[in-house]
């Protein structure tokens, strides 16, 4: 409870200062917010009538001061960029919630083909013992995290979308429209962001159990009359999965904060990419709130980590 | 029943096992004694099939009942093994910390074991491993079982160790070091369990040490090995009272012993200075102290009253903050209160302990070093309640002195505070209550664990000037230069007998013994007069063991050092200090000559400690 208390407390710590220096790289970084939403033939009345109206000739502290309470009664604010209709100017709110779920989905799909091939391939590596199998994954996975994933994703269109036709190369279903085409777009982005990573945590996985098999309680598990699978996913994998979950929490924290590159390559609508054109555009209110949630998301994905630990290892009190 | 013919292991190439032959019959107890790296603990992982791939066997067989276990020039069969291990042959290692799996429920995995050679149901599993639990000493069994293996103490953890090794009444036990890395009284224990055990299923027993004592009280046989061989084997009571081979003397030799008395070094040293011993000593009984060219201090001690009435006035005269005041800054004799320097300078002792009280904090709450002093000099049992709510008291009103040239030797199992005390004494811990007076400058301390106490990425000259160095920066008067710090350097490597040749060298390409020679020049190197040496020779080889506690009496006469000699080894602790202190759960419980300790000790807990083992 206590604990708990002390990561609530250290959360709204960070999301503050975190909230008030990117709201302090906005004052700092050049180009004029009000000129990029009229174009370059407004008259200065216009422009100082938006001015106003955006209330950008409040002194900064209380602009940031009216953002925070703003964002604490949960309205978010509105986009300087997007609107809804001619006289409506876009939510952030509903902005962000009509990205988000690409971006989660397009995570979750990513973590569960990480788990689900890293951890069979990392556990088979290390019972190999056979030289040529061991030095074939070595070279496969150095190859695959040294391939930059962008580079990955113009492959993956290349040879399922252009070559084999299997999904169409930037297309896309909204997940309203069709979810399950709507997740069959996402898995090609999905093995992208997946491929890098799953290298990654195969040979960390490896390397962590071949570190384990060398501990004495391996011997008494063998001295038992244990096989050597039974040795393996009955003692050594939970030991060993110690490091990789750290690993995993980083990779999480990562993926659900958005693709940036991913979602560009494959043109998908998601979190990574409204990032990027809103920090071309100076939309702020757009970029404030993104940046609280990529903060939140890495806060809480780490606390997530902690309580797994906690689970795997009963020494962790 | 278990015959190792002609056996030699070799792990690329170089042989460790040297055509080893042992025969194990029924219900006997087999002990291998040897030092490190003698090839013991090989041959029994090889017997097992339990030594790492890297391993071949190069000549000889393995026979189990006539089954051939393994051969030479042929890989482990695991399918034999595999029907053995567990059901017919078992081991219990020396680590029980890591020898248990640590995210596994203890009686989890002892079922494992009838998991996989029988086929009872879960319930008939579960009842076993209670019994077993309890038939091995575990009697609040069903904790245990529900217990991970960091919840349980070491002797327990060994207990489940044993309880996973019998459960199946295996016809042969292996028992590598099994007690080593236990307290002394849990180690009789378990030596008495493996015993009853060996008496109650008859089954027979490879009992791996290097402790000589054990392996006499507990095994029928014994081989010694050396350097992959066997160089002797018959009965305990041959090999031991009447050995044949030189190297087995020797060992027997090495071994610091009560029953042998302290003849050796205590003697030789005796004869070196006896004319001084004449000057005018020569009839008191400590002859021995008097021998180390201190004449002065056994009179000065005897006369126990005036030494009372200096710290008495010490006390009255509110010194207690200006004395823990020199402390932190690090400095040594210093402003004493005139008299006392001026009186006696032989006499004082080096460092007084009074009613020092140590508490380990946990982080929370941090007491500053004015509010312990002020605690201090409230009632104790005021203070010490005060204090229990913000940290767990270590030591209880420790008190004590040590005398220049005098060894005082702290003896007590692990967890009694020992270390924390000796924390205390050096500054290192700040949670205290009572005063300590240091006479000496820059007390030193030497660790256990040589291997990891010496920075392994400087050189041996590097890591020998350091304490010179720092003394430097922290005094300008005893800055050195360069040169003079290389040379006191190299002077200090030959007086730990060591070659000059070391000082480029870094600590990996020296050997247990060597480092430990290291780690004592660096405490002696800046002359401290008092240093505290934590269990200096528990991790080293008996003859190792021998060669450094005879450096350490050499060095402590030559440069009329206190010590205060820290180590749960009784054998040691008599062969090493003039008086002893038995320390158990934070309370010094007596204190006295070693000889009178020895031979009259007056607490059961002393009893228990000594003649335990």
């Amino acid at each position: 409870m206590k604990y708990l208390g002390k990561k609530i407390i250290t959360l709204i710590m960070t999301l503050f200062l975190v909230s008030a220096a990117a709201f302090l790289a906005f004052q700092i970084i050049p180009g004029d917010v009000v000129a990029s939403i009229l174009g370059t033939e407004a008259t200065p009345e216009r422009e100082e009538a938006l001015r106003e109206e955006l209330g950008f000739n409040d002194p900064p502290l209380v602009r940031y001061g009216k953002w925070a309470a703003g964002v604490l009664r949960g309205d978010l604010g509105v986009s300087y960029r997007y609107s809804k209709n001619m006289n409506e100017m876009m939510p952030v709110a509903e902005l962000i919630g009509d990205k988000l779920p690409v971006t989660l989905w397009l995570a979750a799909l990513s973590l569960a083909l990480i788990i689900l091939v890293s951890i069979p391939l990392g556990v088979l590596w290390a019972k190999s013992r056979s030289h040529a199998l061991d030095a074939v994954l070595g070279v496969i996975t150095q190859a695959t995290m040294a391939v930059p994933s962008f580079f990955l994703g113009i492959l993956v269109t290349w040879l399922f979308g252009i070559l084999l036709k299997w999904f169409a190369p930037g297309g896309y279903v909204g997940y309203r429209e069709n979810f399950w085409g709507f997740l069959s777009y996402l898995l090609f982005p999905a093995i992208s962001i997946a491929l890098p990573k799953i290298a990654m945590t195969a040979r960390f996985l490896r390397n962590s159990m071949l570190t384990e098999m060398g501990a004495d309680y391996v011997r008494t598990a063998y001295s038992k009359g244990c096989s050597r699978k039974r040795v393996m996913y009955g003692h050594v994998l939970r030991n060993a999965m110690m490091p990789v979950i750290t690993f995993l929490g980083m990779i999480v924290a990562e993926i659900v904060a958005g693709s940036i590159v991913v979602e560009q390559v494959f043109g998908l609508p998601g979190i990574g990419r409204l990032l990027i054109s809103s920090i071309s555009t100076r939309d702020f209110p757009v970029v404030e709130i993104l940046i609280l949630y990529i903060t939140f998301v890495v806060i809480f994905v780490y606390f997530l980590v902690d309580i797994l630990y906690k689970v795997v290892d009963p020494r962790i009190s | 029943m278990i015959k190792i013919e002609d056996l030699s292991v070799a792990f690329g190439g170089t042989e460790v096992v040297k055509h080893v032959s042992l025969e194990l019959r029924e219900g006997e107890i087999l002990g291998i004694v040897g030092e490190s790296g003698s090839g013991k603990s090989v041959t029994a992982l090889t017997l097992m099939g339990l030594v790492s791939e890297a391993a071949q066997v190069t000549t000889g067989r393995i026979l189990f009942d006539d089954v051939v276990l393994r051969e030479a020039g042929k890989p482990c069969d695991l399918r034999i093994y595999r029907k053995y291990r567990g059901a017919e042959m078992s081991q219990v290692f020396q680590e029980p910390q890591t020898s248990l799996n640590p995210v596994q429920k203890a009686g989890k995995q002892v079922e494992e074991v009838l998991r996989l050679h029988t086929k009872l149901t879960g319930e008939e599993i579960r009842t076993k491993v209670l019994e077993t639990f309890q038939a091995v000493g575990l009697h609040d069994a069903e904790r245990v079982y529900a217990s991970y293996p960091h919840q349980l103490s070491g002797g327990m953890r060994q207990r489940v160790m044993i309880a996973m090794a019998v459960i199946l009444h295996p016809r042969l036990i292996v028992a590598d070091e099994p007690t080593t890395a236990l307290d002394v009284t849990i180690q009789n224990q378990i030596v008495e369990l493996l015993r009853k055990i060996n008496k109650e299923q008859k089954n027979a027993m490879l009992f791996i040490t290097h402790d000589l004592h054990l392996a006499r009280r507990l095994c029928h046989r014994v081989a010694v090995m050396k350097d992959g061989c066997v160089v002797e084997t018959g009965t305990a009571e041959e090999v031991f009272d009447h050995p044949s081979q030189d190297y087995t003397k020797r060992l027997v030799e090495a071994v610091p012993s009560r029953v042998k008395g302290k003849s050796g070094i205590r003697g030789r040293s005796g004869e070196l200075s006896a004319a001084e011993a004449d000057s005018g000593t020569s009839e008191s009984p400590e002859g021995r102290k008097a021998g180390n060219g201190i004449s002065e201090v056994p009179e000065e001690r005897k006369a126990g009253s005036r030494i009372s009435e200096v710290s008495e006035e010490r006390k009255t005269g509110g010194e207690i903050s200006e004395v823990s005041e020199e402390r932190r800054a690090g400095g040594g004799t210093s402003k004493v209160p005139g008299e006392r320097s001026a009186g006696s300078s032989g006499a004082a002792p080096v460092l007084s302990v009074r009613n020092l009280s140590v508490y380990y904090q946990d982080g929370k709450s941090t007491l500053s070093q004015e509010q312990a002093e002020g605690q201090g000099r409230k009632k104790i049992s005021l203070g010490s309640r005060l204090f229990q709510k913000r940290g767990q008291c270590v030591v209880w009103n420790a008190d004590f002195e040590i005398y220049s040239g005098e060894s005082l030797g702290l003896v007590g199992e692990s967890g009694c505070g020992k270390t924390s005390l000796s924390k205390a004494i050096l500054g290192m811990n700040r949670h205290i209550e009572g005063e300590i007076v240091h006479n000496s400058v820059r007390p030193q301390m030497v660790f256990q664990d040589p291997y990891s106490s010496l920075n392994p990425a400087k050189t041996i000259g590097w890591l020998l000037q350091e304490p010179l160095r720092a003394a430097g920066a922290l005094d300008k008067s005893l800055a050195m230069t360069r040169a003079d710090r290389e040379t006191a350097a190299r002077d200090m490597l030959r007086r730990v007998g060591m070659d000059e040749r070391y000082f480029d060298r870094r600590p990996s390409e020296l050997s247990g013994g060597q480092r430990q020679r290291v780690s004592i020049a660096q405490a002696l190197i800046t002359n401290p007069g008092f240093i505290i040496a934590d269990e200096p020779v528990s991790a080293l080889d008996v003859t190792i063991q021998a060669q450094i506690m005879e450096l350490f009496l050499k060095l402590q006469e030559e440069m009329h050092l206190a010590c205060l000699f820290i180590s749960h080894d009784i054998n040691v602790v008599y062969r090493m200090c003039d008086r002893i202190m038995v320390m158990k759960e934070g309370h010094i419980i007596e204190t006295g000559e070693t000889e009178e300790v020895f031979a009259h000790p007056k607490e059961d807990y002393t009893k228990l400690l000594l003649w335990g083992s």
